[in-house]
């Protein structure tokens, strides 16, 4: 058909295929691109909210100073500790918990999906507000069934403690990002094709083998998608360190995320705020292309 | 011809996203005023009728939005950035002439205090509202004395209610760790140094500051002080004492709920519009959610005089190129600020007059019939220097709570103290430095 679409016909076609993109297009340019683009830009300028000086440009100063500014480094640790533990943890969470209930009856499965997807839609204030009377410092629940259980002798101030602070972000980040990934996990292993599994099982496959070989390598891409929205996501924790933390006690809390905000809105440093940004995008496409090429490997 | 069709609604819908929405052609007579919750200036009703009062007599219409504490500012410095700042803006010195009028958004209102207004207006406040440079940036409509709170049942079953001078509202800095002691000896937790920052830091500076005579300013609001030796002996004495931790956990909110609920037994985040309606639970006006009966105090000192935080609230403008909403805006600041209506302005507030008369209305008789609020006015000749206008006071505020943090998790030794004080300090003197 296309094969015999006059060439008119088939710019036609075309411009009017642009055109219903154009909406669309026209909020990711205004959105997206644009403040990229503007955020690239006003990195390397000393740029503030004082209207009565202007910008100046100053290269790549806030790069350089990016290096030697001990909060900066303490949340990029930060960051990269919430990532390395939550997007391996939420990966095999997720698995373990689609392998023992995609094959339940209907009930039952749409029941667990539920369970595990109702804090991804719950409000990110709602979550924190909950957690936050948990972790609760004098009238806590933990506290108060670790004395009762005679695990602890004191009230532990679990945001309060650098000692626990950032595991206590990472626990409210697990139970908010295991939702979706058990979703598409469950209908992954649901479309693996029965007859290979079968095949394997005739000849004698162990259930890790028939995992390994058949159903590993056919939810591979659902793998690699939930692994690169895990690790986007990680980085970018923001809301529980605003509504929790403020990056406290002692910047043990502190990420990349939160300081960018502080840096911007705080200090009015967009400049050097923009910087960050920029520096956490790129440390965001590494570490994604970085898994893209290993799935593909693999 | 559906193609043709198809292609007319694509380009609707194009149009009609590309084209911005064009505002509503507004009469000159309207204004934007954003406010800070600051007493029932936060209360929709409240405002509501003072705004349509206004309009009644003037014709300028106001709309109003309602900030938070919590936001307030992100919301105020994106609009700025997006240049849909307000005309008008409720709050006090450090945002409005600190902030927003040093870095060239704020109106210069100067031209609005005549001789007579710089007489009726409380000194302190009048000086809060101008730059070094004599421009202003916020009329002064009301102030008031930051102060703890004591839960005076408590002090009763402790045996130390003798020890604090709930008549004239002031103890010594000896009294106050004597009641701190026999507190912690009965309830075991007795208050925190809350630290975990977005505000109500002017109670933890009070308290530190008074313990032992130290400041947190030069007199010159220039630069940082509270690196000196006072403040770091009233911190080590906080780290020390049992029944009083640094707690990075909870905000100043947080310590007042905690307050209300009974879990402390005293709070250092407090002032008049707390005493009126404690946690704002509206269950009783200097009472805790159990019924105890609230002591508002002075901060302790060595001597029992202590140097208290003011706030001072009033209104700014901002400069959008506009000169008829400017107009406009001061009308509505001479409205509420300087005529026969500022007693309503004033009471709207939960706040003290920050001027003895306005136009030949006498405003010291506001509250006269109000007799918590009679009774507050003992601590309002305690108040000290307003020094939250020292350049870079947010970065400072920030390194404040900063310090605090680490302080509470240090071993408490004094070389571990004085090097977060100095740390912190030095960031904030770094800040005020530009």
């Amino acid at each position: 058909m296309t094969q015999t679409m006059s060439p008119a016909l088939r710019r036609r076609e075309t411009v009017s295929g642009y055109l219903f993109l154009l909406p669309s297009l026209v909020f990711f340019v205004g959105f997206v691109v644009v403040p990229m683009v503007m955020c690239v830009i006003t990195s390397f300028f000393d740029a503030n909210m004082n209207a009565n000086t202007p910008d100046v440009f100053i290269g790549l100063a806030n790069y350089k100073e990016l290096w030697q500014d001990k909060v900066f480094l303490k949340a990029l640790r930060n960051t990269f500790i919430i990532v390395l533990v939550s997007v391996p943890v939420v990966c095999i969470f997720s698995l373990w918990v689609a392998s023992a209930i995609y094959q339940m009856k209907e009930f039952a499965l749409s029941f667990y999906r539920v369970v595990f997807y109702l804090p991804v839609v719950t409000g990110s204030v709602a979550v924190t507000v909950v957690w936050k009377w948990m972790y609760n410092n004098y009238y806590g629940i933990f506290n108060y069934l670790l004395k009762g259980a005679g695990v602890i002798s004191k009230n532990i101030n679990w945001l309060g403690d650098p000692k626990y602070a950032l595991g206590c972000i990472i626990i409210i980040l697990l139970t908010t990002s295991v939702g979706q990934p058990i979703v598409l996990y469950v209908s992954a292993l649901s479309n693996v094709d029965s007859t290979l599994v079968e095949a394997a099982e005739v000849d004698g496959a162990t259930n890790l083998q028939v995992f390994w070989r058949i159903k590993w390598p056919q939810i591979m891409p659902t793998t690699l998608y939930i692994l690169v929205i895990t690790t986007i996501n990680s980085f970018q924790c923001f809301a529980l360190i605003q509504l929790l933390t403020s990056g406290g006690p002692n910047y043990a809390t502190e990420t990349v995320m939160y300081y960018i905000y502080y840096t911007a809105f705080k200090l009015y440093r967009f400049g050097y705020g923009n910087a960050m940004g920029v520096v956490l995008a790129i440390f965001i496409a590494l570490l994604s292309a970085l898994q893209f090429r290993l799935a593909k490997e693999s | 011809m559906k193609k043709k069709l198809a292609l007319l609604l694509a380009l609707v819908m194009i149009v009609a996203l590309a084209v911005p929405v064009s505002a509503s052609a507004e009469p000159a007579e309207s204004i934007t005023l954003w406010t800070y919750p600051i007493g029932n200036w936060g209360d929709e009703a409240t405002v509501k009728a003072l705004t349509d009062a206004f309009t009644a007599e003037t014709g300028i219409a106001v709309t109003v939005e309602y900030l938070t504490y919590a936001d307030g500012d992100d919301k105020v410095n994106t609009a700025i950035t997006a240049k849909q700042a307000p005309d008008l803006i409720m709050e006090g010195p450090e945002r409005l002439v600190s902030n927003w009028g040093a870095n060239g958004y704020m109106v210069d209102i100067s031209d609005m205090f005549d001789d007579t207004d710089k007489s009726e207006i409380n000194a302190a406040a009048l000086k809060a509202c101008f730059a070094p440079d004599g421009a202003a940036y916020e009329y002064p409509l009301v102030m008031t004395a930051h102060c703890m709170a004591v839960n005076v049942k408590a002090l009763e079953e402790a045996g130390v209610k003798d020890l604090v001078d709930l008549e004239n509202h002031t103890w010594t800095t000896e009294q106050f760790f004597e009641v701190v002691k026999a507190l912690n000896e009965t309830y075991g937790i007795v208050g925190a140094v809350y630290c975990n920052g977005q505000g109500g830091d002017q109670g933890t500076r009070a308290l530190v500051n008074n313990l032992y005579g130290g400041t947190f300013t030069n007199e010159e609001h220039t630069a940082y002080t509270w690196d000196n030796e006072k403040n770091i002996e009233a911190l080590k004495a906080l780290y020390d004492t049992e029944g009083i931790d640094y707690d990075p956990s909870i905000v100043g909110g947080d310590e007042i709920a905690n307050f209300y609920n009974g879990i402390f037994k005293m709070a250092f985040c407090w002032n008049i519009a707390q005493q009126l309606n404690p946690n704002s639970a509206g269950t009783g006006a200097g009472i805790t959610m159990s019924g105890d009966e609230i002591g508002f105090m002075a901060f302790p000192s060595q001597d029992g005089v202590a140097a208290l935080q003011g706030g001072i609230w009033g209104f700014g403008v901002f400069n959008n190129g506009d000169d008829a909403k400017i107009e406009a805006a001061k009308t509505f600041i001479k409205y509420m600020c300087d005529s026969e209506h500022t007693v309503e302005a004033v009471r709207a507030s939960n706040f003290f007059a920050a001027r003895t008369a306005a136009e030949g209305t006498d405003l010291s008789t506001v509250w006269a019939d109000n007799e918590i609020m009679n009774e507050y006015t003992k601590l309002m000749p305690m108040l000290g220097d307003y020094y939250q206008v020292t350049t870079g006071w947010a970065a400072a505020r920030t390194a404040w709570w900063n310090m605090l943090q680490q302080v509470g998790s240090s071993d408490g030794s004094v070389e571990a103290i004085t090097a977060a004080v100095n740390d912190f300090c030095g960031q904030a003197n770094a800040a005020a430095a530009g």
